[in-house]
């Protein structure tokens, strides 16, 4: 075993109190590593981490924490390295929550123990971090086991280890809070790259927090492996000694790995499978979710930062998108320069491979004077046309992913205490290459791909199972008893509708992405009455050709509807010539603007939106269409659309 | 309120407390002295000529009054650091029999030294009462290192009060000097008769215990969480657990060889301090105890020498009329504080 980069090492330990409870311990924890001891009770799990925690003294062998034999430690040296949380009740009279908590700062205060500004900080944010902050004024002696706990691990977190040493972390808390426990364990494991040695009862949770787990039984270490060889071949059942029915039924699938567990039963409705945020449920498919190029950018960019101003990269980063998804992956490599960063990470795009699946985006972080700038480098587009998401000349990096760059690189600057500037520069190898298989020509875009994502995971989209999705959820809302329902084609128009039409808040939103048609049909089967779509003029204009299916590589001719509809309303062949050479429909609309034709173009393709809608549906609901873009705010409405929102208001 | 405004309020009403009781013990006694010529004959310093208020003024009241400020608030430190030592609220220098083992040690010496016709320095009765405290210490955490019960652990220092307590009796009972009286008084604990020379030594050991006190706060207050948690952080238990004793005797042998055994001075003074502001940090309550402590002592002395003047009461007579009720109320107060349910 290579011990050289262990956190925390043990060497043919033997724990014990009056006799030797195990003996022969070897176990290695690398930093930002989670290894877990379980074993039935009374196997010395916890004598081996009192030993380790030095509350023990070993009956053998020698535990090292980094190079150094522990039991040469200074008890001060010792705090700044590791930090313990144990089932022993504490009961402190007058200590309010902060107060406990600050006794995590002791290693880093002065002689009197006063508390400074960073102090409170690192304070402040341990107890956000498991959800304590609002608890800092209460005594402590009045809180219940579980928030104690909680508060106990906070005071663990400001302790600011490279060690976490915890026994049985989770025995007082509820279902909720053990989740979120082994969330934040995870996150600060990666993040600040702290090894983890600690003991539990809940193997579901072992299983899932742990990489690797230590089993003790019978005086012995019996196995250490990753979760995955432990959870298998009823190994568990052997080291618990359990034999039961019960069992199985209670643990289904706690003998096997991961992926082999049994399957949902099919009766149940997909659609109400949220618990695993990893994955979407279509049809009776699950579908792994995956990153867009945006959040890639935003955690290599975490990364970076983290290394820049700490000098330390962290195994692993973790994010929870604008959608509240948490995303989490490996930094794919790693170099600090003459104060330059870098980070990769690659991208993992789930079960809906794109082109730019499996490339990795690279983020550089140097420091500046002030402000967080954010650039495009190799790799990464320029915009040529007007009309996309970013002006002219600059790099194809959206809204939603600048915006979470900078909100990665801020909390970790602000963490860190680091007053001054960033400039983080996005790079994608290949990325020019890559762009040539995406629309990113045609849209403008010149030498390389964009940084894209407006929630920050990636749907699974394939194709059947988004229009089952579809189906499903019209068909739910139809069981709830809905006869109205606003179909959207994704998060673009779900905005505007949120902000512009906020009348349509109490009726039901289901997103149809391209398959319009489809989503009308099942509407029709369905029996609602009334129907409204909302969309941008990019999607809705290819209605008013009958196009029902709007995805790009189905169909186009976006230029040449406005362009034909212009020319009815009079457009003059250098402008239709024009209409048709833009890249986008806001471009197209900025030119009917300066030509004064807007209006009476809306009015046309409007007209022809209203009269596909009613062929498809043919006259078995009422249906009508809103149309808007970015730049220009609400285009129009059919008049189906305009009766049906006056009655609402 | 914010916890740093009760903090300076807290301070400034015990400062105010201690001032305005040093002046009524300065004007109040059996001899009149009126205040405004008490207060001049203090600003005007010791005379030479030796007036009859000058000599009430310096010679006693002064000197008695700055032991009871002093030697209160060492006690009350004490008790404070005991009660940190033990995680038990009513430990104290008294309860725990510290004061009583100090006070045999006391007693034989100066039986000894009285017979023999050696006189003895207030030095050499404090080194005799840290032997007689270390010793009721030792055992003490002999029987706490076996029995893991706080109620235990106070029957086991009470009866270590009374074993010494009669053994002090005893040998007062059988000294045959004309002292005894001195002695008999001293053995109930008092505040008379105190001097310069001992109010100097009081002073000297108070400020030493004192700073060393402040410098402990840190350990105290990690050591409040339990003893792995101050070890997790940190805090080299064993050093601590040794120095913290070792101050704890110190101060509670200076007092009982320079005004002898005073009871619940040392369980009731960082109580009321505590709840005063509303914290248990050791930074806080370590001046805060010493100034109650001092405030204390000073009321009560005063009582003690007032109350049936001219005959003066012992003064563990007067602190546990106050202090022993300030115990109960503490015992169920924290019992009906237990009582509230978790959710």
């Amino acid at each position: 075993m290579d011990r050289s980069q262990s956190a925390l090492h043990t060497v043919s330990l033997d724990v014990g109190y009056a006799s030797t409870v195990v003996t022969g311990i070897d176990i290695a924890v690398e930093p930002g590593r989670i290894c877990t001891l379980i074993g039935p009770n009374g196997a010395g799990k916890s004598t081996i981490l009192k030993t380790v925690a030095r509350r023990l003294v070993p009956k053998g062998g020698t535990v090292y924490v980094g190079k150094d034999e522990l039991s040469s430690l200074k008890a001060s040296d010792l705090a700044r390295t590791m930090a313990l949380l144990t089932t022993e009740r504490a009961d402190p009279e007058l200590m309010t929550c902060a107060d406990v908590v600050a006794l995590g700062r002791y290693p880093h205060t002065g002689r009197l123990g006063l508390l400074t500004d960073a102090d409170w900080r690192a304070m402040d944010e341990a107890m956000a971090l498991v959800g304590v902050a609002d608890l800092a004024e209460r005594q402590f002696s009045q809180l219940s086991d579980g928030q104690r706990q909680r508060v106990l691990f906070a005071r663990a977190i400001c302790q600011e280890p490279h060690v976490l040493v915890l026994d049985e972390p989770t025995s007082y808390l509820d279902i909720h809070h053990k989740l979120e426990f082994v969330r934040t364990l995870r996150r600060l494991a990666r993040e600040r790259s702290v090894a983890v040695l600690m003991s539990l009862h809940e193997l579901e949770l072992v299983r899932y927090a742990s990489d690797l787990v230590v089993c003790v039984a019978r005086g012995r270490i019996d196995r250490v492996a990753p979760p995955n060889e432990v959870f298998c071949d009823g190994y568990v059942r052997t080291l618990y000694g359990v034999d039961d029915d019960l069992f199985d039924e209670l643990y289904p699938g706690l003998d096997r790995p991961y992926d082999q567990r049994p399957s949902q039963s099919p009766s149940q409705p997909p659609a109400c499978d949220g618990h695993d945020e990893r994955y979407v449920r279509s049809g009776q498919q699950r579908l792994r979710r995956g990153m867009t190029t945006g959040t890639c950018a935003a955690l290599a960019t975490a990364g970076a930062t983290r290394l820049l101003l700490t000098g330390r990269a962290p195994q692993t980063m973790e994010l929870v998108t604008p959608k509240g998804v948490t995303v989490t992956a490996d930094l794919e490599f790693a170099t600090l320069g003459d104060n330059v960063a870098t980070c990769g990470i690659r991208k993992d795009a789930g079960d809906d491979p794109d082109v730019t699946n499996g490339i990795v985006v690279v983020a550089n972080v140097s420091r500046a004077e002030q402000g967080i700038t954010i650039e495009g480098g190799d790799g990464v587009g320029r915009v040529t046309k007007p009309g996309l998401d970013q002006p002219v000349g600059a790099a194809a990096i959206n809204r939603v992913p600048r915006q979470m760059i900078e909100e990665q690189a801020r909390a970790v600057a602000t963490e860190l205490g680091y007053a001054g500037g960033l400039t983080v520069t996005i790079e994608v190898p290949g990325g020019k290459e890559l762009a040539n298989r995406t629309f990113n020509p045609q849209l403008g875009v010149v030498g390389g791909i964009s940084i894209l994502g407006t929630t920050g995971i990636e749907e699974p989209m394939s194709e059947q199972a988004l229009v089952d999705t579809i189906e499903v959820e019209l068909r739910q809302q139809r069981a709830l008893g809905a006869t109205r329902v606003v179909l959207l084609p994704g998060n673009y128009a779900e905005e505007f509708v949120r902000t512009a039409l906020p009348e349509l808040a109490n009726i039901p939103q289901v997103k149809f992405s391209n398959y319009l048609g489809d989503a009308l049909d099942t509407c029709v089967e369905q029996g609602f009455t009334e129907v409204l779509v909302v969309g941008h003029i990019g999607k809705l204009v290819k209605l008013a050709g009958g196009i029902m299916n709007t995805h790009s590589k189905v169909a186009d001719c976006r230029m040449e509807l406005m362009c034909a509809h212009a020319a009815i309303c009079g457009a003059s062949q250098d402008l239709c010539s024009s209409l048709l050479q833009c890249a986008t429909t806001d471009a197209a609309l900025d030119l009917l603007r300066d030509a004064g034709l807007t209006d009476e173009v809306m009015r046309c393709l409007i007209a022809a939106m209203q009269r596909h809608l009613d062929l498809r549906t043919q006259g078995s609901l009422r249906v009508g269409a809103v149309v808007f873009s970015n730049q220009h705010g609400l285009l129009g409405e059919t008049p189906t659309a305009r009766t049906m929102l006056q009655g609402l208001a | 309120m914010s916890r740093s405004a009760r903090c300076a309020w807290g301070f400034a009403s015990l400062a105010l407390l201690v001032f305005a009781l040093l002046v009524l013990n300065l004007v109040v006694g059996s001899s009149s002295v009126p205040p405004a010529e008490a207060l001049r004959i203090v600003a005007s310093g010791p005379d030479a000529t030796g007036s009859i208020a000058s000599q009430v003024i310096w010679g006693i009241r002064l000197p008695r009054l700055c032991a009871a400020a002093l030697l209160g608030g060492m006690l009350s430190v004490a008790g404070f650091m005991l009660q940190t030592f033990f995680a038990n609220p009513i430990a104290g220098p008294y309860v725990l029999g510290i004061s009583s083992g100090a006070k045999l040690v006391v007693a034989l010496t100066l039986v000894w030294s009285l017979s023999n016709g050696v006189a003895l320095g207030s030095i050499a009765l404090i080194a005799a009462a840290f032997v007689g405290a270390m010793a009721s210490m030792g055992f003490v955490l002999a029987v706490a290192s076996r029995v893991r019960n706080p109620s235990a652990l106070i029957v086991c220092g009470v009866m270590i009060g009374y074993v010494c307590s009669a053994a002090t009796d005893l040998v007062v009972a059988f000294a045959d000097d004309a002292n005894i009286v001195n002695l008999h008084s001293w053995s109930q604990g008092s505040f008379s008769g105190m001097d310069w020379h001992g109010v100097a030594t009081a002073a000297v050991v108070a400020t030493a215990a004192m700073v060393a006190a402040i410098l402990l706060c840190k350990p105290m207050g990690a050591y409040q969480l339990g003893e792995t948690y101050a070890a997790s952080v940190g805090v080299n238990v064993r050093r601590f657990r040794i120095l913290l004793v070792l101050l704890s005797s110190l101060l509670a042998a200076c007092v009982t060889a320079l005004a002898g055994p005073i009871s619940f001075v040392g369980i009731a003074v960082p109580q009321l301090v505590k709840g005063l502001f509303g914290t248990a940090k050791p930074l806080v309550i370590v001046p805060g105890a010493f100034l109650g402590g001092a405030a204390f002592c000073l009321l009560c002395d005063l009582i003690a020498r007032m109350a049936f003047s001219p005959t003066e009461l012992g003064i563990s007579t007067v602190t546990a009329i106050f202090g022993a009720p300030v115990v109960l109320w503490m015992l169920i107060a924290r019992q009906r504080r237990r009582a509230v349910p978790r959710g």
